[in-house]
């Protein structure tokens, strides 16, 4: 017999009905969907042991103690161990993989660079070292290391002199500082802020001055004329004239702070006038102290002295390596160029992305990032008593980054290494203060510690806490008067407190995904000046200022004061900028 | 058998800067990307977001406030629970907490028009984070595919873990103080808190509290606290008003 | 009647492959990369199940043990066979972890908590991984090759099934995560 087609379509037909009757076809549907759901693209959580490590956040000089929750020896969320943690300490573990982080760098043709150029040196240049978070062990060590240099200096933006106790306050006069948002400690700041009436003077309806008790809206820079006022040297009317509040006002601010009432003022870095106008309050010793730090070995006190930016002579410096690894306050670059002797400079900036200082830097050294940098952190500004706590790695570091001090103590022949070990053991034997560990929340005593287990558990996140000092004599710094402020001659551009930056990717969260911070490349100003500039909300413009110039988009925001523009970057702040239409 | 819970949650306007701790910790425990290249406010992943909202004066009467928006867990009616063509939306009655679940969901999008407080979100696009960063995953929450909505469901992964740590030790109750939400526990003024509403001895239920949109009688969970009137105002308003101006998001 | 046969046949065939080839087709197996004998470590070794696969302190369960577990004993040849030396020599010696393929793996959206099950539940370990704790040696691991699901994995009726028996109430999100 032969097989026709009417036998082939028959048996089909058979198969057909019988593969229904079989698992077959319902088998491969459903292993089609299940299929269709796992995308080989979408990745799967390592799984592991979870365990608990404890460090302290190196983003910003408040140092917030940090419990990790890690899978294996991966770091996968952070929480704090006081209290919450701003969205920057929040995501911090993510900051290794940022894109914009840098793994490799010219390392070792850098340090040849610089060797030769500090040997080429002529008579009145100088090799510096621009710290941005001094106070730090590595800042010590880079000290130490210009002590040895015949010309070195070690430079670094204007600290506080004092520290504030907030829970001492009744009321807190604020000038311009964001209290509420990134100054000071977030956990301690608002643990204790239902205990003191907040006044928060402020250009712009910052969120300090949303959730303050009361908002004076004072002209741009005109903080220090306010403090002046209060205490007393400057008449009501010059005051009121400078700052644009009315004389009753400023009667009435005066009243509410007057001595003896437990008030603290507060500025940015707590400047000359502010701490002023605090001990004529009756502050001292009680809402504001001297700012202590942990003791140092000995011999380390041999080390160079802190020189304010403003101080160095201009044109004068042939070297300069910029720490940018641990970044606090923002110095515009065009304060620091001017510094720079002409002719060929070597500039080389220590970082762990290129978008801060780095775009002027001949080399750009990349460092680790936190969770994997080793460093400590100096106590917060309102922190009164001096500590010591380090900022424990997590994670190991790629093996092209360069840890900053140990630069700059090999251009010396330091040895930097033990650094941190050394102060541990100084602290130790200075036999004061508390052991506080966070694993099992106890506070011990220095004494009662053995000296390995304190280092041990420094490392382990653990913190060391000292006594507040003494209030010695401490003669008041007398604010200058000022000269009366030449009228702007732009737009004042004044930025957001200064943040980590570059940010984790999750930041999208929060100004692409959603308008809840201004944006980098965008800027806020009131619609009058927005017309008087020709934009309108949504254009493309270009700011300029001295510093630079940035392609940035327009918002509008009548709540914006007139005069101001909002910018999101703290290398955009300026008292003269321009907007101009693309 | 447990006692019926109904989680809520307390959240003080008067407390919340706008820091946004919330919007990013949601982020990093829910496994949730980064935004992709065309991302915007209107097609976002933000389980949680902050909205500003303001008085509607100009400069210098100007006064502002956050408010986080999230999952209202509503209880009554739950809008979203009732469109689902394919029940992927389940109320569970031990802890009043609305789950979504991505792997049954197709994509259609219903339970998004049907949320009154725009709180659900959908994957137009693939997950993808940075390399390596997937590193930093959480093994307590499934990352989603391209095409299903998701939401907040007040951090799941967190509850099976307080109720796994209590079956260890033998417990069929957890502790309360095991089981907190990364935004709770994220916020560094405390303005979000978060606990059972049928236990006498909190004050979530403050008598200060109002929530959103009450009239459309969804019985939400998240009761906001503030002590301002035009807060009060504005959150029962059927826009939120903002002085802040931009041309359309492109 | 010739057409009937013809129809019949093709009937046959494909109940005969849908029912007894298919469900081999449709799998990959593979051996586990160890020759483990979970009767041999039983009765020499007196292990129980606990003793290998144990709960962690804060409820999670440990799963397959880590090669440490294993190295503990084995950190030299304490019998004689094959299948313990190849052991020692790619695994222990340096240092790698065995790929163990998972038989209970389940799907990354779902939750298992043992600790509820085990302690609270008293479920014998015999009940969802049958007779694999006493077996001489382990099954090949068969996976599926369109889904990548494991054959001896648990699927969603089966946990239902033993839910509803026991009269548990259950919501979605007890499960998935």
């Amino acid at each position: 017999m032969t097989t026709t087609r009417r036998d082939i379509f028959k048996f089909a037909g058979g198969s057909a009905l019988g593969a229904l009757l079989t698992p077959a076809p319902w088998r491969l549907i459903t292993d089609t969907a299940l299929w269709s759901e796992n995308w080989p693209g979408i990745p799967r959580p390592a799984r592991g042991e979870i365990r608990a490590k404890f460090t302290h956040c190196s983003l910003c000089p408040a140092g917030c103690a940090v419990r990790a929750r890690c899978v294996g020896e991966q770091p996968v969320s952070l929480a704090g161990v006081r209290g919450g943690l701003c969205p920057f300490g929040v995501t911090g573990h993510q900051l290794p993989y940022h894109p914009a982080r840098l793994r490799q760098g010219p390392v070792s043709e850098a340090m040849a660079a610089v060797a030769d150029a500090i040997a080429k040196c002529g008579p009145g240049e100088r090799v510096a070292v621009l710290d941005l978070r001094p106070g730090r062990t590595a800042s010590w060590t880079a000290r130490r290391a210009m002590a040895v240099l015949k010309n070195g200096w070690y430079i670094a933006p204007v600290q506080s002199p004092v520290a504030v106790d907030l829970t001492k306050a009744r009321t807190v006069l604020s000038l311009s500082a964001p209290l509420l948002e990134r100054w000071g400690t977030p956990a301690n700041v608002f643990a204790v802020r239902d205990g003191f009436r907040l006044i928060q003077a402020d250009p712009v309806e910052s969120r300090t001055a949303a959730l303050a008790d009361l908002w004076l809206p004072i002209r741009p820079g005109s903080e220090e004329a306010l403090a002046l006022g209060l205490a007393g040297q400057l008449t009501s009317a010059e005051t009121a004239a400078m700052t644009g509040l009315s004389e009753h006002q400023i009667e009435s601010v005066g009243q509410t702070i007057g001595f003896g009432r437990l008030s603290l003022v507060i500025d940015r870095a707590m400047s000359p006038a502010v701490v002023a106008l605090n001990v004529k309050l009756g502050g001292w010793g009680r809402t504001i102290v001297p700012r202590a730090e942990a003791p140092v070995p000995p011999e380390w006190k041999k080390a160079a002295p802190v020189t304010d930016l403003a101080t160095v002579p201009d044109r004068s410096i042939r070297v300069l390596l910029i720490d940018e690894s641990a970044p606090g306050e923002y110095l515009p670059w065009d304060a620091i160029e001017k510094k720079l002797a002409a002719g060929n400079p070597l500039v080389v900036v220590f970082a762990w992305s290129a978008n801060g200082y780095g775009r002027y830097a001949k080399y750009v050294l990349p460092t680790p990032v936190y969770p994997e940098a080793t460093d400590d952190i100096p106590p917060a500004i309102d922190s009164p008593a001096p500590c010591f706590r380090i900022a424990a790695p997590l994670l190991a570091a790629p093996a092209g980054v360069v840890t900053p001090s140990e630069f700059i103590a090999s251009l010396a022949g330091l040895p930097p290494a033990d650094a941190l070990r050394e102060r541990a053991r100084a602290i130790h034997q200075g036999g004061r203060g508390t052991l506080v560990t966070y694993a099992d929340a106890k506070s011990v005593p220095v004494k009662e510690v053995k000296p390995d287990d304190f280092w041990k558990a420094l490392n382990a996140g653990g913190c060391w806490v000292g006594q507040a000092l003494p209030p010695a004599n401490f003669r008041a710094p007398v604010g200058q008067a000022l000269p009366p402020a030449n009228p702007s001659q732009g737009l004042v551009v004044l930025a957001t407190p200064p943040a980590p930056s570059p940010a984790s990717p999750l930041f999208t969260k929060l100004y692409q995904e959603s308008d809840l911070l201004l944006a980098p490349n965008c800027i806020a100003l009131h619609p009058q000046d927005a017309a008087r500039c020709g934009v309108s909300a949504g254009n493309r413009a270009t700011l300029e200022t001295p510093n630079g110039k940035w392609s940035v988009r327009i918002l509008t925001d009548s709540s914006v004061r007139p005069g101001v523009v909002l910018a999101a970057r703290p290398e955009m702040a300026s008292a003269s900028g321009k907007v101009v239409r693309v | 058998m447990n006692a019926q819970k109904k989680y809520g949650m307390s959240i003080d306007v008067d407390r919340c800067t706008g820091c946004g701790s919330c919007m990013v910790a949601c982020a990093v425990e829910n496994n949730i990307p980064p935004a992709h290249a065309g991302a915007n406010d209107r097609n976002g992943l933000t389980w949680i977001r902050v909205y500003k909202v303001d008085n509607g004066e100009d400069y210098p009467g100007k006064r502002s406030a956050f408010i986080p928006v999230l999952c209202q867990q509503c209880g009554e009616h739950t809008p979203c629970a009732s469109v689902c063509p394919q029940q992927a939306v389940d109320v569970d009655p031990r802890t009043g907490i609305v789950g979504q679940m991505p792997e049954r969901c197709l994509g259609c999008r219903y339970c998004m028009a049907a949320c009154p407080y725009h709180a659900r979100y959908f994957n137009w696009w693939d997950p993808r984070w940075p390399a390596g960063m997937e590193k930093t995953l959480n093994p307590d929450v499934a990352p989603r595919m391209r095409g299903v909505v998701e939401k907040c469901n007040f951090c799941h992964g967190r509850w099976h873990a307080a109720k796994q740590k209590a079956a260890a030790a033998g417990k069929s109750e957890i502790e309360p103080g095991d089981y907190v939400p990364a935004c709770v526990e994220a916020c560094p003024t405390g303005a979000i808190r978060f606990g059972d509403l049928n236990d006498p001895s909190n004050d979530l239920r403050h008598p200060d509290s109002f929530r959103l949109l009450k009239k459309l009688g969804t019985d939400p969970k998240i009761y906001y606290r503030s002590k301002r009137d035009w807060v009060r105002n504005v959150a029962q308003a059927s826009r939120p008003v903002s002085s802040q101006k931009e041309a359309s998001h492109g | 009647m010739r057409g009937k046969i013809i129809f019949l046949a093709g009937l046959a065939a494909a109940l005969g492959a849908g029912w007894a080839g298919f469900p081999y087709a449709i799998y990959t197996s593979r051996p586990q990369p160890v020759d483990f004998s979970h009767k041999v470590h039983a009765d020499k070794a007196g292990a129980k199940c606990e003793d290998c696969h144990a709960f962690r302190d804060d409820g999670t369960f440990a799963g397959i043990p880590t090669l440490d577990k294993c190295a503990g004993c084995h950190a030299a040849a304490m019998g004689t066979t094959a299948a313990e030396e190849n052991f020692i020599d790619q695994y222990v010696t340096p240092q790698r972890e065995p790929p163990w393929a998972s038989y209970a793996r389940q799907p990354e959206n779902v939750f298992f908590s043992h600790a509820a099950h085990v302690k609270l539940g008293n479920v014998k370990c015999e009940s969802c991984h049958g007779a694999l704790g006493a077996s001489d040696k382990l099954p090949r691991y068969r996976q599926d090759r369109i889904s990548g699901y494991s054959r001896l994995g648990m699927s969603m009726t089966d946990c239902i099934a033993c839910h509803r028996q026991q009269a548990r109430a259950d919501s979605c999100l007890d499960c998935h995560k």
